[in-house]
């Protein structure tokens, strides 16, 4: 919504700045969201009248005009032809500047010299009008100032209006709140009521259109031509385009009153006479934007005698539009039903200035006051005279009676304002309110708020007079301790680990394409190909939920990959999106009974490139499975207590070799891999990327780990060191296992630090040296104690066809 | 005896041609010959002790005397010169070990949470730290959850396709005539207030982050998918000035105590009175605007109904704080786009 503030003061006593008033109007909750001065910086215009024109020689579409400023006589070369003898029209002579500080001088056209220009209206910053020059009418003073003749220096309010405040959509209601907010005097005109008598056009309204209440005038014998210059102006600023006098008076009466008009030419009605009723389906009308358009039996229209002439509150018919030669009016002022209209609306993709109105609800008691101003309107600019009028009302309005229960109020704003001063700030807002004292009151809403419906609503606008800014702010004590879920803190304990030991967190969009899934070479069996489907994605690549995290963060490593950043370490946390099971349970869905999808979070990691990146003392290290598995681990180590357990797997999409689930003690909690060759084609990412998926939701079940404390021998440990030589195909944990068990219960510790092949050792064959510790706190270890243990261990690693090296 | 004996005198003069030549070593090797040459075996102070042997008693302890008093005055300046001569040594041996300090430092490996994290956890401490429980609900909603609860009409435009991500059911796709069904991405973080109001008495004070979507094509400034952060306030006499106190608190600890705040009255479906809370944002030289931080109000009744409150009995507020606008102005992303993209050059700026 804009409004030219001069319009908006012609209402109201008011002086302040439009920056103070845009301020006054935020603060009251009409939120302005700029104030644009469309015309500024133009000055020295003037006002000329046309004395004689010729054409340019040598040119098809120059003129040269001689006009005068008064004073003198100036030469000007012009390229529209929209004028003639006599016009009085705007020039920008030497010497003058356009909005935007464009100064203008004199200069030569094909051979012809030209003092300036002669300009439209957009030239002037007023509207997209450039068609031709702007007619000042035969009003306009011979060489006056035209931008102080038309108060062109005009700020023009820009109001983001919330879809409740209806009234909001009219200069008169915008002039209410603001008499309500500020107390400054208010000058509306009174607006008599249906005059009676006959329209000249019968009306009938059928059964089940939802029109509330009709109200049509009868005009004669207007004369149609363009409105004076200051109406195009402020209809221009406010954002509507000027027609004529009799199309410019029904916009400027909606603009001040908030009520929608539609004129029809008398003569191109059939009959005439007019009826509101449901569309038949298949009926057509081409709406005045030149559209024709197929109707649905959900629409309602107006019909003549020979079928649809106007989609009721959205957009007039073509066919009887007001021409040059139009006389004769019907002029329509209706309230609508609001849903029909914004159905009908969206149905035919039509957002109109009527539309958005009626969709915030139209007030009914004040329809025929905007009728009478219509009629004041068309006749004061086009001449003619009322004949006749008709009121229709078939839906009656019953003003609500609003119980006010003061001290409710007091309690659910905080602050202290007697029975008396709300029900003051009620009355300034125009409403009436019964009863004394601080018992309840009756209140009767003024009839331009229809918004206002139950004690809730006069609360905001008590709240709203008394003034938001006037509100003493104060801290509830919420009488509990505040916490997160031990599941969110540890999910939180987890993503803090990650980042801490170089992984990147990344947010993903949850949307993937099941042709995604396929990439990842899962089988049409696998549970992740039950995708949930959107009914309207974002894109084909958006189209299901994802069941999986890693298609995301592939498609962020391809990204990052194809920009240079090579090396990459990336998490996410974050729901799936899964049919609902024991395992994975949905919310539920509510009364409507639908069933809901579980929502499982997840935890995924994905590296490629370095993990360690080359440095001057170091070369670069490539990420590999035991990378990924590191992470792994330090999220079990933030998690439980447990063992971290991994078992080979060949499951899609990982590399059959490289590989496995991992457990959390005994609790499966996902896979760890380097990806299949074939995923990385697939997915457009580096050979060699590795890549985990996790159940989070699993791994915090029990919150994070709080840890049992090591107490550390009082008396010093005995370390030594075995190496293991066995065949090449026994794994590093069962040499371990094996060394475990046969070290006895003192092994503090265990550690793996080489791993040797070479022909010394034979074909096929490998050493393991680890690194061990024996602790006592009760007794001080000998020789003879890991003299002991080497020895047992000797003896348990023969059952894995291995031996010991001395 | 090839030699008479030394008098005190000579042995006084000879520890002063000691203590000379222990100033004359300019170096530590020299100072060890020195320290071997007068007081090793065969030294010349072990050669002057031999002779007290031959001496009578009185004659024993003149020379005795004599021969102490030169090896202690030996000894000091032995030792003076020698932590001379070591700090020297050290002086030279450690700037011959200079490395150069401006070389990369060598740190672990370093990552970092996602920017919308840290301003989500960041927010809700400040709640925690208020007294509010951190609860998360489902993302798929059903609209009855999303909308009918939170008083929004059957025609609400937000209900459309244009406006929301609508689901296929899971089973049989139950789709109506305008092609929504009964199941949504979630348009915002509110159906959690219901649902705590459903498995919960009163009081409940609960904050609610989450991830919130809207059929919006991308640009500068809205995506389709995004985050909020939920407030719910339930109890016996909460008001709309506790309501602003709270916000203000919020806003004191993100932003710091001289943020500049304004109230003001704002409409939403599901709250009555409604108001939306704005931060000043200076532009650095002088001038700044109005960001709006989040949405608030007082629970509609009707809200509270449907959350099976009763509410005669029970009042509250709740607000709804917009995580990606709180994060681009707190750390200078010119474009909301940027968080979903995931640059790891973006990404490790944080």
């Amino acid at each position: 919504m804009r409004i030219p503030v001069s319009w908006l003061y012609s209402y109201i006593d008011l002086s302040l700045t439009p920056e103070e008033l845009a301020d006054v109007l935020t603060i009251g909750g009409l939120e302005v969201d700029g104030v644009d001065r469309p015309t500024a910086g133009s000055r020295g215009l003037k006002v000329v009248e046309i004395l004689a024109f010729e054409p340019v020689p040598k040119s098809d579409k120059l003129s040269l005009v001689t006009a005068s400023d008064g004073d003198r006589e100036w030469a000007i070369v012009c390229g529209a032809k929209n004028f003639s003898i006599g016009d009085r029209v705007p020039a920008a002579l030497p010497g003058a500047v356009l909005p935007g500080g464009f100064e203008i001088g004199a200069k030569t056209l094909m051979g012809v010299t030209s003092n300036g220009m002669l300009a439209s209206a957009r030239e002037l910053g007023v509207g997209e009008d450039h068609a031709g020059i702007w007619l000042l009418g035969e009003d306009a003073p011979v060489g006056a100032d035209v931008t102080e003749w038309l108060d062109l220096e005009e700020a023009v309010l820009e109001i983001d209006l919330t879809p409740d405040r209806g009234y909001g959509a009219s200069i008169w209601g915008l002039a209410r709140d603001l008499h309500a907010i500020t107390g400054a005097a208010l000058r509306l005109p009174e607006m008599p009521g249906n005059p009676g008598g006959d329209p000249r056009v019968p009306v009938t309204l059928a059964e089940g259109t939802g029109v509330r209440r009709w109200d049509g005038r009868g005009i004669e014998g207007v004369t149609v031509r363009p409105s004076p210059p200051e109406v195009q102006k402020r209809l221009v600023l406010a954002g509507m385009r000027p027609i004529n006098n009799v199309v410019d008076a029904t916009n400027y009466a909606m603009l001040e009153t908030g009520h929608p008009v539609h004129a029809y030419d008398r003569a191109l009605l059939a009959g005439p006479a007019l009826t509101v009723r449901n569309a038949e389906p298949g009926e057509s009308l081409t709406t005045l934007d030149g559209v024709d358009r197929t109707l649905d039996a959900e629409d309602v229209v107006i019909v003549d005698a020979d079928g649809p002439v106007g989609l009721a509150g959205v957009m007039g018919g073509e066919a009887t539009e007001i021409r040059e030669a139009t006389t004769d009016l019907y002029v329509e002022c209706a309230v609508w039903d609001p849903v029909r209209v914004l159905r009908t609306g969206r149905r035919h993709h039509l957002h109109t200035e009527a539309r958005s109105r009626y969709e915030r609800t139209v007030a009914t008691e004040t329809l025929p006051g905007g009728a009478s101003r219509v009629a004041e309107l068309v006749t004061a600019w086009a001449g003619g005279t009322v004949v006749g009028g008709v009121d229709l009302q078939p839906i009656p309005d019953v003003a609500p009676q609003i119980r006010l229960r003061p001290a409710r109020v007091r309690s659910l704003l905080g602050i202290e304002v007697s029975a008396d001063e709300q029900a003051a700030l009620l009355v300034r807002l125009g409403a009436t309110v019964t009863g004394t004292g601080e018992g309840e009151r009756t209140v009767t809403p003024p009839a331009y708020r229809p918004d206002l419906r139950i004690e809730a609503d006069l609360t905001e606008e008590v709240a709203r007079l008394y003034g938001y800014a006037n509100f003493v702010p104060t801290v509830p004590s919420t009488g509990q301790s505040g916490r997160r879920s031990p599941e969110d803190e540890a999910a939180r304990a987890v993503r803090r680990a990650l980042a801490g030991a170089g992984w990147t967190e990344a947010l993903l969009y949850p949307f993937i394409a099941d042709d995604d899934l396929a990439g990842l070479g899962l089988p049409a069996e696998d549970p992740r190909r039950r995708t949930i489907k959107l009914v309207n994605p974002l894109s084909k690549e958006e189209s299901v939920l994802r069941t999986t995290l890693l298609p995301g963060l592939l498609g962020t490593v391809r990204r990052n990959v194809n920009r240079q950043n090579t090396d990459l370490a990336l998490f996410e946390t974050g729901h799936v999106f899964v049919p609902p099971s024991e395992d994975t349970p949905a919310a539920d869905g509510g009364p409507s009974g639908v069933e809901l999808p579980g929502e499982p979070d997840h935890l995924a990691l994905v590296a490629c490139g370095a993990f360690e990146t080359a440095r001057h003392d170091r070369a670069a290290r490539p990420v590999d499975f035991h990378d990924v598995l590191g992470a792994v681990e330090l999220v079990r180590q933030t998690l439980v207590a447990g063992p971290l357990r991994v078992e080979r797997t060949d499951e899609m999409p990982f590399h059959p070799g490289r590989a496995a689930v991992v457990s959390f003690g005994d609790t499966r909690v996902g896979v760890v891999g380097e990806l299949h060759p074939r995923v990385c084609q697939a997915f457009e990412v580096p050979a060699r990327t590795v890549a985990a998926e996790l159940r989070l939701d699993v791994m915090v079940a029990g919150g994070a780990n709080l840890p049992t404390a090591t107490v550390p021998s009082p008396l010093p440990g005995l370390r030594f060191d075995v190496a293991v030589l066995v065949d090449d195909d026994v794994d590093h944990a069962t040499v371990r296992q094996v060394i475990v068990e046969a070290a006895g219960e003192r092994l503090s510790s265990c550690t793996l630090f080489d791993v040797f092949t070479g022909e010394q050792l034979g074909e096929g064959r490998k050493s393991l040296a680890f690194s061990l510790l024996l602790d006592d706190p009760d007794t001080q270890l000998t020789d003879t104690e890991e003299a002991a243990a080497i020895e047992r261990i000797a003896t348990a690693v023969e059952s894995i066809g291995g031996h010991l090296r001395r | 005896m090839s030699t008479p004996p030394p008098t005190p005198d000579e042995v006084l003069a000879t520890g002063t041609e000691a203590v000379a030549a222990v100033e004359a070593a300019d170096d530590l090797p020299t100072l060890d010959e020195v320290r071997q040459a007068w007081t090793g075996k065969k030294g010349r102070f072990s050669g002057l002790k031999r002779h007290l042997g031959a001496l009578d008693p009185d004659g024993r302890k003149a020379l005795g005397q004599a021969i102490n008093t030169a090896t202690a005055a030996f000894a000091q300046a032995e030792q003076a010169r020698r932590a001379v001569l070591e700090v020297e040594r050290d002086r030279v041996v450690l700037a011959a070990e200079a490395i150069d300090i401006t070389l990369p430092p060598r740190m672990p490996a370093r990552g970092s949470l996602h920017p919308l994290r840290t301003t989500m956890e960041d927010i809700l401490d400040v709640f925690v730290g208020l007294g509010y429980r951190v609860v998360t609900g489902p993302e798929v909603e059903s609209d009855w959850f999303n909308f009918d609860a939170l008083n929004t009409q059957m025609d609400h435009p937000a209900r459309t396709l244009q406006d929301t991500i609508y689901v296929e059911g899971l089973t049989e796709a139950p789709t109506r005539d305008d092609g929504t069904t009964g199941l949504l991405l979630r348009t915002q973080t509110s159906p959690m207030q219901v649902r705590t109001m459903l498995s919960e008495d009163p009081p409940v004070y609960v904050a609610i982050p989450g991830r919130v979507y809207r059929q919006d094509t991308p640009d500068a400034t809205h995506v389709p998918v995004f985050h909020q952060i939920e407030g719910l306030a339930v109890d016996t006499d909460l008001s709309l000035s506790d309501l602003y106190g709270t916000l203000m608190a919020f806003a004191r600890a993100l932003v710091g105590e001289e943020v500049k705040l304004r109230f003001r009255p704002h409409y939403f479906p599901f709250t009555e009175p409604s108001a939306e809370l704005d931060a000043w944002v200076p532009d650095g030289q002088g001038g700044g605007r109005w960001m709006e931080l989040l949405g608030s109000g007082m629970v509609h009744p009707n809200v509270l109904r449907a959350g099976g409150y009763d509410p005669e009995e029970v009042q509250g507020f709740a607000f709804g704080i917009g995580i990606e606008r709180v994060a681009m102005v707190r750390y200078g992303v010119p474009d909301l786009r940027l968080f979903a993209d995931n640059d790891i050059r973006l990404l490790s700026s944080f």
